[in-house]
């Protein structure tokens, strides 16, 4: 392949208009994919602080003080900034880093090139659904460094400690920007979803229905769905909670508050009100992080076993369910809020149904690892460690789902083991697993294998080696977001689990610097790809042009004859048959 | 040749793989042995059962999954042919873990139901020793009816820093009530309700030897009962983000005999 094919049928672009305000679904996938990296190494690092404080309790150290002169006065971390540093970490992660990494990074840049069009349905709104959560991403990071810094209420924003200013000190000015930047995103990622849901009904090449579907593009048409039905119930709640902030409504905040010497003349409003909205969204969100991660896994599984994965049918009707459900189980958030008693039963009933998609799942990759032909490269190796990490994430779900065993672990550690392991777990790898993977395709190179499975050894080890042990502390009652837990005699035996956790987690941030090296260095020296298709892959994304242009393909699209899965098709020659090769015998399918 | 060499590399790949995961299930299943919950001191044994119960279910479960997903890794690392593996479909073997998950769950989720009624429905008739447990940052206050077994009227308008828990002071019925600061006692046996409530943000009341956590909200007065069957000394703690100080809103409880419980009762009325 020559250089400059990327000008085929858009002559010369400006560095502005290729770069900065592209229209293309490839660029603005990067785009995302470089903002997700930076809040990584952001929300990463506001965790590491997190694990410095637990893993050794008021350690002292000068130097902290010329870094952080607020949170870390006389180089003692302070409990306001400690509580400052996991809401942030939670809100970065989650939102900033899981939900725009996955969905919005890989669904902007796979969907057009999975599904044979030229680009997204909507390429400005495109544009503009980046160019809205960029600004959010700012706003929330400038929130560290307004008056009594950042938002201080956790991830979950629970008025009233969300909605008084005088709650917390991070509920000044901090708490405003944090509902303001997450207004941003909900705004961001309504654009995004109707633009996935649109382009995958829509422009789908000749010949490829929608039972023809890889699965990573069938994962991303059900969180487009999800993230249009459910996020708008965070922008709902967000701006009610902007008007009891500043304007004295009272939709969460009830009669008789008393804070600081004052009592607040709020009346009628409901805390329980923000808790339903929250989860209705939050739960979903779980699931929006998670899809596309299961669906990169099962893409990437089939192509290194060179089996075709095992049972498609019952793994797209599990998204679906997985979708469906996701919508009636967020109440088990709340089993020990002070609801009725009698909506605990039903959430335990729908929570529950949640594992029989998940174990067919599950199931249904060891099948398609069953007499595979393995290649362990790296985005296999992660692809593999998300199935390990799944049933582990999955598995102590049961518990939580049970209302009548969370009553004990709610609120604990066991609950940051769970989705540390189900949706950070899934969704993390799987961010890493499509990296690795579509590396090739987007930047025309290799990334180094040798540093690419150092990174992977010290990643899975040292993921288990910090959120396994989390479940013993919850277990034995730890509970979550405390500064401190040796104020609590019970917990003062627990902390060499605690420290050795810390260490664990600083293996895991460092393994991280690995992985960004790699990612650069590559961009510029990374061998050369000199295959269209490196992996021997289906999809057809791999039928483009190594390096291609605005429009995807040079000339006709692409047109479909198959499914994705044909690897030992026993009627074509070879071990794999690409969805855009034609059968070989009349006849068959 | 270099195809050889790297089929190799990529086959040591896979047995490092498998090791380590069959080496995380053994670590990870053996430190269930030595960590657990906390002593229980309470009548809720209910709860502990169905814990152990999902525990053996989901231990059973998560061995077999990552020693299979090991076993496949392993032996599947290289092979030269993978004729005849076009198998993609099973109606069978679908079905059967799909209804096989919902069969092994069902009794679970009834189980849960069963407990959660247990805990959670009205407590017992008869006369119950009710105490009010009141949540602010970062203090838990607690109140006795005293002797007539009324609480006094409480209204938050009466909050200050003299009337903490803004108790009416012409209330008869509260002049013999008895107020404790971060202290709980209770007689050892005997069921008790707790009713809560917070005066500022949400809290939550957790005794993690008795098996109970309930948030305390603002504006809603929750309640929980439960019996403690061990004399001893326990911590009660906030379970749910407070503020700064939530991780040393900590307070006692302290179980004592019927009769040890009736003499401090009356010490407390006569002060």
């Amino acid at each position: 392949m020559s250089e400059g094919h990327d000008d085929h049928d858009h002559g010369k672009q400006s560095f502005i208009s290729k770069y900065i305000f592209s229209f293309d679904h490839k660029m603005i996938g990067k785009q995302y994919l470089t903002l997700t990296m930076f809040m990584a190494v952001i929300g990463g690092a506001l965790a590491m602080l997190v694990r410095l404080q637990l893993g050794y309790p008021g350690q002292h150290a000068e130097f902290w003080e010329k870094l952080f002169p607020a949170g870390m006065s006389q180089g003692v971390m302070t409990p306001e900034f400690y509580v400052m540093l996991f809401t942030m970490h939670g809100t970065i992660m989650v939102f900033f880093v899981l939900s725009i990494g996955p969905v919005s990074g890989f669904g902007n840049y796979l969907i057009p090139l999975q599904i044979g069009a030229r680009d997204m349905a909507f390429p400005f709104l495109n544009m503009l659904s980046f160019w809205t959560v960029l600004p959010g991403a700012m706003i929330i990071i400038l929130s560290f460094f307004v008056e009594g810094g950042a938002a201080a209420s956790g991830w979950t924003a629970y008025p009233p400690l969300s909605a008084i200013r005088s709650a917390i000190p991070g509920s000044a000015l901090g708490q405003t920007l944090w509902l303001i930047g997450m207004i941003f995103f909900v705004a961001s990622f309504t654009m995004g979803g109707l633009n996935f849901v649109v382009t995958i009904l829509n422009m789908r090449t000749k010949g490829l229905n929608m039972m023809k579907l890889p699965l990573t593009t069938w994962a991303q048409f059900v969180v487009g769905i999800l993230g249009l039905l459910s996020f708008p119930a965070l922008a709902a709640g967000a701006i009610l909670l902007l008007f009891d902030r500043s304007l004295g409504t009272s939709f969460f905040l009830p009669a008789g508050i008393f804070i600081g010497d004052e009592l607040f003349p709020h009346q009628g409003g409901s805390p329980l009100l923000w808790q339903h909205l929250f989860w209705f969204l939050g739960h979903p969100e779980v699931y929006i992080i998670m899809l596309p991660a299961l669906g990169f896994t099962s893409d990437i599984l089939s192509t290194f076993t060179r089996r075709p994965i095992f049972g498609y049918r019952s793994m797209v009707y599990a998204i679906m369910a997985i979708g469906f459900l996701s919508f009636i189980v967020w109440g088990h958030h709340m089993f020990v809020s002070g609801m009725s008693p009698f909506l605990g039963t039903v959430f335990t009933m729908t929570t529950l149904c949640i594992a029989v998609p998940s174990a067919v799942k599950t199931f249904n990759w060891l099948a398609t690892l069953w007499r595979a032909k393995i290649r362990f490269t790296t985005p296999m190796l992660f692809a593999l460690a998300i199935v390990s990490l799944f049933v582990t994430g999955g598995l102590t779900g049961i518990f939580l789902g049970t209302n009548a065993v969370d009553i004990q672990l709610h609120d604990t550690y066991f609950v940051v083991a769970h989705f540390h392991f189900i949706m950070a777990g899934a969704g993390l790898f799987g961010l890493l697993a499509a990296v690795y993977y579509w590396y090739p395709k987007m930047f025309g190179r290799h990334m180094n294998e040798g540093l690419s499975k150092i990174h992977f050894w010290f990643t899975f080890l040292a993921y288990y080696g910090v959120f396994f042990p989390m479940h013993y502390l919850g277990i034995a009652g730890m509970m979550r977001r405390i500064y401190d837990p040796n104020t609590y005699d019970y917990l003062k035996p627990l902390q060499p689990v605690n420290t050795f956790i810390t260490l664990a987690a600083f293996v895991l941030g460092a393994a991280q610097f690995i992985f960004f090296f790699n990612y650069f260095w590559s961009m510029f020296r990374g061998k050369k790809v000199v295959s269209e298709n490196p992996w021997e892959a289906n999809t057809l994304e791999w039928s483009t042009p190594i390096e291609p242009g605005h429009g995807n393909w040079p000339g006709e699209l692409p047109e479909v004859y198959r499914w994705p899965y044909d690897y030992q098709q026993p009627d074509e020659e070879g071990d794999h048959a690409p969805q855009w090769q034609a059968p070989s015998k009349v006849g068959t399918k | 040749m270099a195809e050889n060499t790297e089929a190799n590399r990529d086959a040591k790949q896979g047995m490092a793989l498998a090791l380590a995961i069959w080496g995380i299930t053994i670590v990870s299943v053996a430190y269930f042995f030595k960590y657990g919950l906390p002593e229980l001191a309470s009548t809720r044994t209910s709860q502990d059962t169905l814990y152990y119960i999902i525990l053996a279910l989901t231990g059973f479960f998560y061995i077999a999954v990552q020693v299979f997903l090991g076993l496949y890794v392993w032996k599947y690392r290289h092979r030269d042919d993978a004729e005849g593996s076009y198998w993609h479909d099973s109606h069978k073997l679908e079905m059967a873990w799909t209804i096989g998950t919902a069969v092994i769950l069902i009794p679970v989720v009834f189980a849960g139901l069963v407990v959660w009624q247990d805990v959670k429905a009205a407590p017992p008739e008869g006369d119950m020793l009710t105490i009010e447990a009141v949540a602010a940052q970062f203090q838990w206050d607690f109140r006795y009816p005293g002797g007539d077994g009324e609480f006094g009227e409480w209204s938050p308008e009466l909050y200050s820093l003299e009337n903490y828990l803004g108790v009416e002071p012409d209330d008869a019925n509260g002049a013999d009530d008895i107020h404790m600061i971060n202290l709980l006692v209770l007689p050892v046996d005997q069921p008790v309700r707790i009713l809560l409530r917070s005066k500022d943000v949400q809290h939550a009341f957790f005794l993690p030897n008795h098996r109970v956590k309930q948030d305390v909200m603002p504006g809603i007065q929750t309640m929980v009962w439960f019996t403690p069957t061990i004399v001893g000394e326990y911590e009660i703690a906030c379970a749910e983000l407070c503020g700064l100080g939530h991780y040393r809103m900590r307070a006692f409880l302290s179980v004592r005999s019927e009769a040890d419980f009736q003499t401090w009762l009356t010490e407390q009325a006569n002060q």
